[in-house]
């Protein structure tokens, strides 16, 4: 049987890695303003999961600057997919043993 | 760490709406690309319509074909190098448009200058209410409210027709491709 990711586990991360996993490996990312429209999380909260993720190693965090505005882009690492695979496995044989 | 199937079977739905939030917003913002060129194309080509109108015929197959190439670009850009395949289907649908669009206003219809203008766009427009049935409300609600917005005009823009298609038409695409890419 899977194991839970403790780090996948929390609902803004869950959504967060929900949503880029959604993306294909070779799409470029979301941006932060999508990111934050997409889980409903506050800027400040955001960037604290993303960090939280990207410490481990799970999503890639690229910034640039576009027509002089600063953008963040992030992105799902190999091991983020594998992470979130397995957690998403791990819930449906939860509902599974029922 | 302990999870009930109730909290399972939420955090799951959860997942499932995000990634089909994810999806519709990856179709919106390429079908808005090309919402926006097209347009674009249109704008330009009621304005030369209007500048040159004997030349009409001839400058809406060039529009055509630069739309329908510049659209097939678009779509192939936006694929990973791994799926870059030729979208044919794509390519077959704007060839069975444009086949019935012709049998319907030059062999048997036999359009004014009048009903031609409207019924080009309108036929496509019908396309994109046709798309909003599985790939989303914008394109039903695209191709509706400019269809209306045509017939309107239609019946009682007068001599204005090519300008108010230009407006509306044109720059209708150009609002609704803005709007796509940014949902």
């Amino acid at each position: 049987m899977n194991a839970p990711d403790e780090t996948i586990h929390q609902p803004v991360r869950l959504r967060i890695m929900a949503a880029l996993t959604a993306l294909r490996a070779s799409d470029e990312g979301l941006d932060f303003a999508r990111l934050k429209s997409l889980t409903g999380a506050t800027d400040g909260n955001l960037g604290a999961h993303i960090d939280h993720l990207a410490r481990a190693g799970y999503v890639e965090v690229a910034k640039a600057f576009v027509a002089r505005r600063p953008r963040t882009t992030v992105k799902a690492s190999p091991a983020g997919r594998a992470a979130f695979d397995r957690h998403v496995a791990f819930l449906r044989e939860i509902i599974a043993r029922t | 760490m302990t999870i009930s199937p109730n909290e399972a079977g939420a955090m799951l739905a959860d997942v499932d709406a995000i990634v089909a939030r994810v999806k519709q917003s990856l179709i919106y913002r390429r079908a808005g690309e090309i919402t926006i060129l097209w347009g674009a194309i249109i704008v330009c080509g009621h304005l030369f319509d209007m500048a040159a109108p004997r030349w009409s015929l001839w400058e809406w197959r060039v529009a055509d074909a630069v739309g329908v190439a510049a659209t097939l670009v678009v779509m192939l850009r936006g694929r990973s190098s791994a799926g870059k395949r030729f979208p044919l289907r794509l390519l077959g649908a704007f060839a069975l448009f444009f086949i019935f669009g012709f049998v319907w206003s030059e062999l048997i219809g036999r359009f004014g200058p009048r009903e031609l203008e409207a019924f080009w766009p309108t036929l496509f427009l019908f396309g994109y209410a046709l798309a909003g049935l599985w790939f989303g409300a914008a394109f039903a609600a695209l191709g509706l409210g400019l269809s209306a917005l045509i017939l309107a005009g239609y019946f009682w823009s007068g001599e204005w027709f090519a300008l108010w298609l230009a407006v509306v038409n044109g720059g209708g695409f150009v609002l609704c491709g803005l709007w796509m890419r940014r949902a």
